[in-house]
């Protein structure tokens, strides 16, 4: 399977690019063709530029933005690997979907809709694999932005059948060192069974 | 009252910058003391930088001026607007910046070794507003869950004092809404902004 992984934090000694090494290992190792999008060491400009915002209805994507369109039209599995912060998705990951996710690419908007239609049927599974500051309900008292806005906003454009995994580690500011091995061995689990 | 009125939208004649507009005319009206920061006007930095990221945990997590700036503002405030569009179902990238690294310790809250909570830091603010204009219909918005509008009226309000008051104003289904639609938001705007007290 085509898998395209998503990473996305500044800090190349966090955990989450720890996280990020087991899942690319992890599916390596299960024959799986897989490319790695890192948005910080890529530099990528997360904030749509105003002549992007004026020409959205018009299909594609900036020039400098080409590949990483190629990339979610090439896939047949997303991994998302990011920090949850504000409940949600960090900026640059927000940026990525706001400029990659165009029309022409992953939506259409026929004559006479009133909402969008995908186009990304090429993606059959959608996983997120995330780490929380504070605990599960306190995420619960939030709303779960970035896994509702991954899991309902995107997956609508994705194909109708696709599965997800949401694979979240919770009490970064308190838990211990058994509990991150845990999660990690966790992770493995889920995607050496891909 | 003082009130900091935040705008994201890169098209300064779009419809969201009219709407703060409407909104700082709203709350002058009411005798309020506002600013208007204008996130891209400002230039103001889209993504939390490893230098930010490692200062993040230590006594002073505020290293770069424009964060620096955005924190004074909202620690003077006792009003914080939010104007965006909605896209995705969250606020747009930018947006997402301005959260990440001003309403962080210190400014929104304070990190307490060994908790799984954190304690609120912004007692001082007694209403968040939230003004956003969505592509789709409300039916398709509420099915998918509106993140943006969660992390403004419930993330955010975790860390504000126990009265604060939310207020949520949304024009839906942009595409369909014509000229006069448009102009009865802008007025809904100002009149519920003038009359916050």
């Amino acid at each position: 399977m085509n898998v395209l992984v998503v990473y996305c934090h500044p800090d190349p000694e966090s955990f989450i690019a720890a996280a990020r090494c087991v899942v690319v290992d992890t599916l390596k190792r299960g024959g799986h063709e897989v490319r790695v999008e890192d948005l910080y060491a890529d530099g990528f400009q997360p904030a749509m530029s105003a002549d992007e915002r004026l020409t959205h209805r018009e299909p594609g994507v900036a020039a400098e933005l080409q590949h990483y369109a190629d990339d979610l039209r090439w896939c047949e599995a997303i991994v998302l690997v990011y920090p949850t912060w504000w409940s949600g998705l960090p900026a640059m990951l927000k940026g990525w979907v706001d400029r990659v996710w165009a029309r022409g690419i992953a939506w259409d908007l026929p004559a006479g809709a009133s909402t969008v239609r995908g186009r990304l049927r090429n993606v059959r599974r959608l996983a997120i694999v995330t780490s929380h500051g504070s605990s599960r309900w306190v995420n619960w008292l939030e709303g779960q932005c970035g896994r509702f806005s991954v899991m309902r906003g995107l997956r609508v454009l994705c194909h109708p059948l696709t599965r997800t995994s949401f694979l979240a580690i919770y009490a970064m500011d308190s838990n211990g060192h058994d509990d991150r091995r845990r999660f990690l061995d966790h992770v493995e689990r889920r995607f050496i069974s891909w | 009252m003082k009130a900091l009125v935040v705008v994201a939208h890169p098209v300064r004649e779009s419809l969201t910058h009219n709407a703060a507009r409407a909104a700082v005319e709203g709350l002058t009206t009411a005798g309020h003391d506002v600013v208007l920061l204008d996130l891209y006007g400002e230039g103001f930095s889209a993504a939390m930088s490893p230098a930010e990221r490692a200062a993040y945990h230590t006594d002073e997590p505020l290293i770069a001026h424009d964060a620096i700036r955005a924190a004074e503002l909202v620690r003077s405030s006792q009003i914080l607007v939010f104007v965006y569009p909605t896209w995705w179902s969250d606020v747009p990238a930018i947006m997402r910046a301005f959260f990440e690294r001003v309403f962080i310790p210190t400014v929104a809250f304070e990190l307490v070794p060994g908790a799984t909570k954190v304690q609120p830091a912004m007692q001082h603010v007694r209403h968040i507003v939230g003004i956003s204009i969505y592509g789709s219909p409300w039916v398709y918005v509420w099915t998918i869950r509106d993140s943006g509008r969660r992390m403004i009226t419930r993330a955010l309000r975790l860390c504000t004092g126990r009265k604060t008051r939310t207020t949520w104003l949304a024009l839906y289904h942009i595409e369909r809404a014509d000229a006069p639609v448009r102009s009865a938001f802008l007025e809904r705007v100002e009149a519920s902004m003038a009359a916050l007290s």
